[in-house]
């Protein structure tokens, strides 16, 4: 089991999906628990596409490949999961802000977030400023990420930010993330964390969860 | 000197009797309409409503009177067909989602619902739309049409479609504008068709009613770092065809042309690039220094090309590939520090940009913080030529009107322009 967990993780780092999906499977069928493939081999083949990227020796495009790889195995584990009643230990409300339809940055971060075995409720993008209070309050969120693109849309992140902290939601932690995203925005906006890359907001949201990375 | 010498002395990395300006002459030197509107208005120039020349971006025609007012040296020959592949005539006037009244073209249709405004592909509306402008948005984003695609067994006719042969409307449209701007004091720039290399932006074709092929931007990157054969195939069959338009362009307005811009393609993020230089020169970088020898050897254009981004460590790339311009210098990405970039390729290429940042000093600090990094901007990039003036990309809407004025009049006093 620990050479095939271990061939997963690379087929998932490497972006070999087919390969990826047909170790999951077998996998499964040897009877191992849904939760030990994703901890073992699907989480340890993102930390280790995500800490190249962090080290400028791949790029968003293999990190794209990879985050499909691990698409394909949930696909497969996601129903197992399910069925043995596991849910991840937290969970993250993503979107991109009103105005915004810019989704790739958003995308990365949430597989990269999957990939850290969060669950990930995405809201896509455009997202009216009320629905981030509402999705965290109806999936139990620990934790809300906005992403934006554009300067025109920077001021809805603030009226998102805004809108969470009027509700009864306020004490959630939330992080940003952005092209032209600063931590300075962040602390402008009374954001609890800004990362520069998807790599970054592993680690960001973890610290904001409370757990080490 | 002219604005055309003035131009061509900054490119040739000789000193011009000031800095040269652009805004206007391309879609990533551009201003957003709403930003013209107000500038017209504060330089006193008549009221009238603002065309529309770029309308995936909604940027705004500057025409000579405030070409004039801000000291733009430029003139551009857009393509004949926009972003959305209609061509831009019999203006009408439309008012905008944010209320401004303005120009397009009869064939900018739209329709509206309450996710915003969405835009027909060559004014079709009988297909499904290309372009969709958020109810709060200023400018469109593409809709991504991509049908069903065999990743195993891509066909690069599929990705080929837009990348055609110059037609006869596109030969008499170039026959105009070359008559038209025959002996012009100022640069002439333009932007080449199907020289665009994987550029991000029209890889989904919102010019295009039923786009085949690869058409997902993240479909494309992955394609790029899984598929790279087909993607070296597909850059191939377009260079062949973009060199062969490039002789009848030559033909055409050989001698009226300055600046031509090749691709738009970005290869930087904020942090850090989209590939590997390894990447770079494998793909790109033969069929660019294809396309620029032939310029280069035969015309007296200038290439030009864009890249957002961090893309410091790509410049020896860029210039190996035979480009004379890099824009928009994006000066706040990580290793782009402006004076870093003078001191080592200052006197290999021309920034063509850098002046302003736009994703924070231009939209949102003050007046006087513009002045300043404007000035010193042109303190570190003006000596020897090199340099020609533009802001980080197009400036955007909402950006207040006094800074777009600060960073314009900081520019016009460093010149010692009145």
């Amino acid at each position: 089991m620990k050479t095939i967990l271990a061939s997963l993780a690379v087929a998932v780092e490497t972006g070999k999906r087919n390969d990826a999906k047909n170790l999951t499977q077998s996998l499964v069928d040897k009877g191992m628990a849904p939760l030990d493939i994703v901890e073992q081999g699907l989480v340890p083949g993102m930390s280790a596409i995500g800490n190249k990227f962090k080290k400028n020796e791949v790029f968003v495009p293999e990190m794209l490949i990879a985050a499909r790889a691990m698409k394909e195995c949930m696909i497969l584990l996601e129903p197992l999961l399910a069925k043995a009643g596991i849910k991840p230990k937290h969970t993250v409300v993503i979107g991109t802000v009103q105005g915004d339809l810019h989704d790739i940055g958003k995308n990365l971060v949430s597989m990269m977030l999957k990939g850290a075995n969060f669950g990930v409720i995405d809201l896509g993008a455009n997202v009216d400023p009320s629905k981030f209070a509402a999705a965290a309050k109806e999936h139990g969120a620990s934790l809300i990420a906005l992403s934006a693109l554009l300067t025109t849309t920077m001021p809805a992140m603030k009226t998102t930010v805004d809108a969470i902290r009027a509700s009864d939601m306020a004490k959630l932690k939330i992080m940003i993330g952005g092209a032209p995203i600063s931590q300075e925005y962040a602390d402008q906006i009374g954001a609890d964390g800004y990362s520069a890359d998807a790599a970054s907001a592993v680690d960001l949201a973890l610290s904001l969860v409370g757990e080490t990375h | 000197m002219t604005s055309k010498q003035r131009i061509r002395a900054a490119i040739e990395h000789r000193q011009p009797d000031r800095i040269p300006v652009d805004f206007g002459a391309s879609f990533i030197t551009g201003i957003h309409c709403s930003v013209v509107e107000a500038l017209r208005h504060h330089y006193g120039l008549p009221k009238r409503p603002v065309k529309v020349c770029e309308p995936y971006q909604m940027l705004g025609e500057i025409e000579d009177d405030l070409r004039a007012a801000l000291g733009v040296d430029t003139t551009p020959v857009f393509p004949n067909r926009t972003i959305f592949g209609f061509v831009n005539e019999n203006w009408r006037e439309y008012r905008t989602p944010w209320g401004q009244l303005v120009l397009v073209s009869e064939h900018f249709k739209t329709i509206e619902n309450d996710r915003g405004t969405y835009i027909f592909p060559q004014g079709d509306p009988t297909v499904p739309p290309s372009g969709h402008m958020p109810k709060t948005g200023y400018f469109f984003d593409s809709i991504v049409r991509q049908g069903e695609i065999d990743e195993d067994n891509l066909d690069v006719a599929d990705n080929m479609e837009e990348f055609g042969l110059m037609t006869p409307a596109e030969e008499s449209y170039w026959k105009k504008e070359a008559a038209r701007l025959r002996g012009s004091d100022h640069a002439v720039v333009t932007h080449l068709n199907g020289t665009g290399l994987g550029d991000i932006a029209l890889v989904p074709a919102p010019f295009l009613k039923k786009p085949k092929g690869v058409r997902d931007i993240a479909g494309w990157y992955m394609t790029v770092a899984a598929n790279p054969g087909f993607v070296g195939k597909l850059f191939d069959r377009q260079v062949e065809v973009a060199i062969e338009n490039l002789h009848r362009l030559h033909a055409i307005a050989g001698d009226v042309i300055d600046v031509v811009v090749v691709c738009g393609t970005d290869f930087g993020t904020q942090e850090s690039t989209f590939c590997s230089r390894a990447t770079y020169d494998a793909l790109w970088h033969p069929r660019y220094k294809r396309i620029n020898d032939w310029i280069h050897a035969h015309t007296s254009w200038k290439t030009f090309k864009h890249s957002c981004g961090a893309v410091e460590n790509f410049m020896p790339n860029f210039i190996a590939s035979g480009f004379d311009i890099i824009n928009p210098v994006q000066c706040s990405a990580k290793g782009m520090e402006a004076k870093l970039l003078k001191a080592r390729y200052g006197d290999r290429i021309t920034f063509w940009g850098g002046g302003v940042n736009t994703q924070k000093t231009l939209p949102f600090c003050t007046p006087e913080e513009v002045r300043r990094e404007v000035l010193e901007r042109c303190e570190t990039f003006a000596p020897g030529g090199g340099f020609v003036f533009d802001a980080i990309h197009n400036v955007q809407a909402l950006t207040p009107t006094a800074n777009v004025v600060a960073m314009i009049e900081a520019v016009k006093s460093f010149n010692g322009v009145r």
